[in-house]
């Protein structure tokens, strides 16, 4: 058919126009139905507590993606810096993925238990204070931020809509849940019977009299990568 | 042949030559805005197939679509996890024959060979500077923040020997100084920790206030103990004593009789070590799921040991 002559019937045109939106919405949205197929099976992964929530939540806010990549490339290289590289299971829960291609700074997916939370205070205060040669801003205002965590039962119900795994339990008792991990000294049994036993519990920003913002990014960086228990993991030949 | 310029050649076009949508506006004088309809050019046209064809191509070659049961792998099966696997097995064939010695021999041995010294220094270089250098500055050379001691010099918390640096780095440490004042735990008035920081600065020969120091040289080694970790002369759990007996060199309470501070000389500083009490943790890296492999240790420990503050024994 020439082109001038659908160009100029709208009927044509319109019908047309739908079968090959149709077709471009069939390609992009029917692999998501079979993607579970292509998540390893892995020990570990579990949804983020209420307090590394809300710390990804800061690290979305602040931009820290448009310098950090959260995924380490299966080459050598980046094998020898950073660790594993990245597993699909390790970002199922992610609601938007943090994988990102822009590396002004290091990669972060593995940066869980690497540094002392007192470090990640001093780098978050001001970069330069450890690494001279840092072009990393500082985020100084993130330690005088207190946490506002009063939706925090609402933020989990609605990652629970879009698909991460939060019962019913972890979602009412998100605000305790919460605490216990940021506040030196309270019983964190509850915690870890619903998060288990790799939960960070610290006083992330060594100010136990209230919990702050970067409480929440500390605690949320402390856990990334260490999930996975590699220990069990059988790479698949594929 | 001259060519003419693009802008040349399009205002050479006359009305009729190229044909119009049929949409004409604002027919001013005899000159009519049309719209030219335009034939893409050839180039644009041909790549636009090319690449439709090139993704076919690849979509056959390449793994490319998930499926109920995994997902097309493509003609070629082409894997990175399997490109990364014999990347890392053709280096490790490479590396074989000066890793086995670096696992076998001692690391009193390899600090005596020059050559097995010298590959045991360039990893070890590459290790510090991605794991431990944001700490520990590059080179060792420390922080501007307080708390993370500097590896280059001979004044160590818990030993500068080879053995010792490996334990430090292999298991971590964590050095506890407690929290003195009472409204911080402890269980010190506030001018009692006023004597002992006016102790700790006569302690490394500084102005100090010699009545208040001398109360504070009681607290010392009584009623707060600090003699139990940082010895009977202030001279840390690495060198000092407690009545005769050698301290646990686990504790790594630092010499408080020489001029180099983990976390500062001054009085403020001093004051609040003793008050608020300090955390040192330095992460582990050995051990199962560990960060760095026993190889991996090895290298940095004789980096370490070679920065400066080494000690034979
Ligand atoms: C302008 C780019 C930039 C932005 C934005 C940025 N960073 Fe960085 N970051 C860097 C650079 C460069 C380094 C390496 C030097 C250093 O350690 O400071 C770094 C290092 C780090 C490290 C240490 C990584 C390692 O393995 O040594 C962490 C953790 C980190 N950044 C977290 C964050 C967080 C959290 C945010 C957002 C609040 C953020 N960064 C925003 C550039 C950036
Ligand atoms: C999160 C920051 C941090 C990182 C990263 C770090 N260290 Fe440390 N390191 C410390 C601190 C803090 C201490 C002192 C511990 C204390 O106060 O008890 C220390 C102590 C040490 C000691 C003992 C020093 C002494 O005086 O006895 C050695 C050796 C050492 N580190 C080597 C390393 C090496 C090698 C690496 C890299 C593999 C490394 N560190 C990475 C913070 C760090
Ligand atoms: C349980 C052992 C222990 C006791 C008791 C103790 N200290 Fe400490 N002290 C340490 C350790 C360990 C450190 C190093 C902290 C670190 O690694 O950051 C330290 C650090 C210090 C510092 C900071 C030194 C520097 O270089 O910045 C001062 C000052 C100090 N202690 C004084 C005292 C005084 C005074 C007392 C008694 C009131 C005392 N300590 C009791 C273990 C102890």
């Amino acid at each position: 058919m020439n082109h001038a002559t659908i160009e100029k019937n709208i009927s044509i045109m319109s019908l047309l126009t739908l079968v090959m939106v149709s077709i471009g919405g069939l390609v992009e949205i029917v692999p998501l139905f079979f993607i579970d197929s292509t998540i390893e099976t892995v020990q570990g992964m579990r949804p983020y507590t209420p307090l590394e929530l809300k710390g990804r939540d800061v690290y979305i806010r602040e931009g820290c993606y448009n310098c950090h990549s959260q995924m380490i490339r299966p080459f050598r290289d980046e094998k020898e810096r950073y660790g594993h590289y990245s597993l699909a299971a390790e970002s199922m829960y992610d609601h938007p993925f943090q994988w990102g291609s822009k590396r002004t700074g290091p990669d972060l997916a593995r940066v869980g238990g690497k540094y002392s939370s007192l470090w990640h205070r001093e780098h978050m205060r001001n970069p330069r204070a450890v690494v001279p040669e840092s072009v990393m801003p500082s985020y100084s205002w993130l330690e005088k931020n207190v946490l506002d965590y009063n939706d925090i039962s609402a933020r989990l119900s609605a990652m629970k809509k879009i698909g991460v795994p939060y019962t019913t339990e972890m979602i009412t008792h998100a605000k305790a849940d919460l605490e216990a991990q940021a506040i030196p000294g309270q019983n964190t049994t509850a915690l870890i019977s619903r998060y288990g036993k790799k939960v960070p519990v610290d006083d992330f920003d060594a100010k136990p009299e209230q919990i702050t913002e970067l409480d929440a990014l500390t605690a949320y960086l402390q856990m990334l990568g260490t999930l996975v228990d590699f220990s069990s993991y059988q790479a698949r030949s594929r | 042949m001259a060519t003419q310029p693009r802008d040349q050649k399009k205002q050479d076009q006359q009305p009729g030559d190229v044909s119009t949508t049929g949409h004409q506006w604002d027919n001013d004088e005899g000159y009519p805005l049309q719209e030219y309809n335009n034939p893409l050019p050839k180039w644009w046209l041909y790549t636009f197939y090319a690449t439709i064809v090139y993704a076919i191509v690849y979509w056959v070659l390449y793994p490319a679509w998930p499926l109920a049961n995994g997902f097309t792998k493509g003609l070629l099966a082409s894997s990175m996890y399997q490109e990364l696997a014999q990347e890392e097995a053709a280096a490790k064939a490479t590396r074989q024959p000066l890793e086995k010695q670096l696992a076998d021999l001692s690391l009193e041995e390899i600090a005596r060979n020059n050559n097995m010294l010298q590959f045991a220094m360039s990893s070890g270089k590459a290790v510090f500077g991605d794991n431990c250098a944001p700490c520990h500055g590059t080179g060792g050379v420390g922080a501007q923040a307080k708390g993370f001691p500097i590896l280059v010099d001979d004044d160590w918390l818990y030993g500068g020997t080879l053995a010792a640096i490996q334990e430090s780095i292999t298991n971590g440490r964590n050095g506890q100084m407690p929290a003195h004042l009472q409204t911080a735990g402890g269980n010190l008035s506030v001018e009692q920790v006023n004597d002992l920081t006016q102790f700790v600065l006569s302690l490394s020969q500084r102005a100090n206030d010699s009545v208040s120091a001398q109360r504070g040289r009681l607290l010392f080694s009584g009623e707060a103990s600090c003699h139990s970790c940082h010895g009977d002369h202030g001279k840390g759990s690495l060198l000092d004593t407690v009545g005769g007996q050698p301290l646990d060199h686990g504790i790594g309470a630092p010499n408080l009789t020489d001029k180099i501070w983990l976390h500062g000389g001054d009085v403020e500083t001093i004051r609040t070590s003793i008050a608020k009490g300090r955390s040192g943790q330095m992460p582990a890296w050995g051990g199962p799921g560990g960060r760095l492999s026993p190889l991996d240790i090895k290298a940095v420990t004789l980096y370490v040991h070679t920065l400066g503050g080494g000690q034979k024994k």
